[in-house]
């Protein structure tokens, strides 16, 4: 504790915002397996949040697809390497750019929308409201969120993955004429497993980390307007810096497992 | 009204403290059941934390709270907590009505979520009998935003009454509401309390409103009840401090 409290404030906030989301994580794990499981609301929150950020999803995975492949381009064609330009930039995109990428969007998306409700919730004694009479809200309000986004980030993964191959296919045929069979067989034959299955798995803890963390600040948030706002934007923020710390976890025991 | 087994809420030495704030510092009451009190008090008092204590959502530090004849700090089971905030109802003061969710919604949310939940026939009647009750049947399919300050607090105060609760909590119920709304809802609370016998306890600083509900009212000055009283005994009273509540 003395090392927490000597270092400037925005890293106490840190370790105390860390040792919260443990606690709150505890928490949902508790009220998890305790019924009963508001599955309708879960289906709710999981449509909900999928349909709000299927279209940033998509202009960016196509963008980052395709500025990729004519980035990625001239330096190929310096090594006489032009056929594996597909491969190199499909392996970038599913091992890391269309997890992280999407992931951050929906932590900028979701994850502050999160905040924002329950923040606004908290603050206008709704969750009070529903605490009084007799309901479980943790149940009704995080518990749903928390596995709406555990499980509708990863597939949005999947989706941006593949709107992004599509992008990368559009970027080499700007200039060139490369037949969809050609291009498909070029990305994707070179994937093996573990190409695949590691940044699947990680994206599971991507899309958890935005629950929980969008969760966490929204029902602590402050009284007032400005608690609101301060929910959201830190439920972001927060949720951002957990994305690349578990993207770093995820790679080192990867490299480690395989 | 003398006999102690009608006791609904017997509170003592009741105290709470935020930090150096000393809030609440040995707060005494008894609510009998039939019985409207009215807590009055300034802003920033502790009149919200008080009621808060009664139904758990704020741990009180120190003080004896009865509520049902259960000991509220003490009731550690969660369905236990549950059963007895079921037979409590609580007005916010904001009226606290889910945004997200259309005023049928709204009055469902607790019916469905009872241990023993009702049919879906007979949540459908208990959701018109208390729009009936509060005399806006017409709003069941709006949505919060759309309803107006009186309407949401009408809304609110059904949604409250549905589980049909022994004893009801309002905070500040007219605050923030025109005189002859306010009016409206003060009757309104006393019309229900008689309909479904149910004890209270009004936080107001709306005369008006105090006047219309209180059996006996208590006035809460620096963490404690410094006076009480019917209303027209306080109204009588000579005392500076309470005079200017009068005015
Ligand atoms: N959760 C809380 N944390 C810290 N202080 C609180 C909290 N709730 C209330 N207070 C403080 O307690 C005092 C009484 O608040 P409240 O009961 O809301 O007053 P009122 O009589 O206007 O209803 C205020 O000074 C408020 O700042
Ligand atoms: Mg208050």
């Amino acid at each position: 504790m003395k090392i927490v409290g000597s270092l400037p404030g925005s890293f106490q906030d840190f370790f105390i915002n860390v040792a919260g989301i443990g606690r709150f994580t505890s928490r949902f794990f508790k009220q998890l397996f305790k019924p009963p499981l508001e599955w309708r609301e879960v289906l709710v929150q999981a449509y909900q949040l999928g349909y709000n950020s299927l279209f940033l999803v998509s202009i960016t995975g196509f963008i980052i697809g395709m500025v990729m492949t004519l980035q990625t381009k001239p330096t190929m064609e310096q090594f006489g390497a032009e056929s594996w330009l597909p491969a190199m930039v499909s392996i970038s995109i599913i091992r890391e750019i269309g997890p992280v990428l999407t992931a951050l969007i929906c932590a900028g998306k979701v994850g502050s929308g999160i905040g924002a409700e329950l923040g606004s919730m908290k603050v206008s004694e709704q969750i009070d409201a529903m605490t009084v009479s007799g309901a479980n809200a943790f149940n009704y309000l995080v518990v749903t969120r928390v596995i709406a986004t555990t499980v509708t980030i990863p597939i949005l993964v999947v989706y941006a993955d593949v709107i992004a191959l599509v992008g990368s296919y559009v970027g080499v045929n700007i200039e060139g004429d490369v037949s969809p069979t050609l291009f498909y067989k070029q990305s994707l034959d070179i994937l093996v497993y573990s190409d695949i299955i590691p940044p699947t798995i990680k994206t599971f803890f991507f899309g958890f980390a935005i629950g929980i963390i969008g969760c966490y600040k929204g029902t602590t948030a402050d009284k007032g307007t400005t608690g609101v706002g301060r929910a959201a934007n830190s439920a972001v923020v927060i949720s951002s810096l957990f994305i690349f710390v578990i993207d770093l976890v995820a790679v080192q025991l990867t490299q480690l497992l395989i | 009204m003398e006999n102690s087994n009608d006791i609904v809420i017997d509170v003592k030495g009741l105290r709470k403290s935020f930090g150096d704030n000393h809030v609440l510092e040995g707060l005494d009451l008894e609510l009998h059941k039939g019985e409207n009190i009215v807590v009055l008090g300034k802003s920033g008092t502790g009149k919200s934390v008080f009621i808060k204590c009664l139904v758990k959502l704020v741990e009180p530090d120190e003080g004896k709270l009865e509520v049902l004849s259960k000991d509220v700090q003490h009731l550690t089971e969660e369905d236990e907590l549950n059963a007895l905030r079921r037979k409590v109802g609580f007005l916010f003061q904001g009226g606290a009505l889910y945004d997200s969710m259309t005023v049928e919604e709204n009055l469902k949310f607790p019916l469905k979520r009872m241990p023993d939940k009702p049919s879906y026939g007979e949540i459908d009647d208990r959701v018109h009998e208390a729009l009936k009750n509060v005399g806006l049947e017409k709003a069941i399919h709006k949505m919060p935003a759309e309803l107006s300050g009186g309407m949401k607090k009408r809304i609110a105060l059904a949604r409250t009454l549905i589980l049909q609760p022994d004893i009801v909590l309002y905070d500040e119920p007219t605050t923030g509401l025109d005189p002859a709304t306010s009016k409206e809802i003060s009757e309104l609370i006393v019309e229900m309390q008689e309909t479904y016998q149910t004890s209270s306890i009004i936080i107001t600083h709306d005369m008006a409103c105090a006047r219309i509900t209180s059996n006996r009212m208590k006035v809460i000055r620096d963490g404690v009840f410094k006076y009480e009283g019917s209303y027209e005994e306080l109204k009588k009273s000579d005392d500076k401090w309470l005079m200017d509540f009068f005015e």
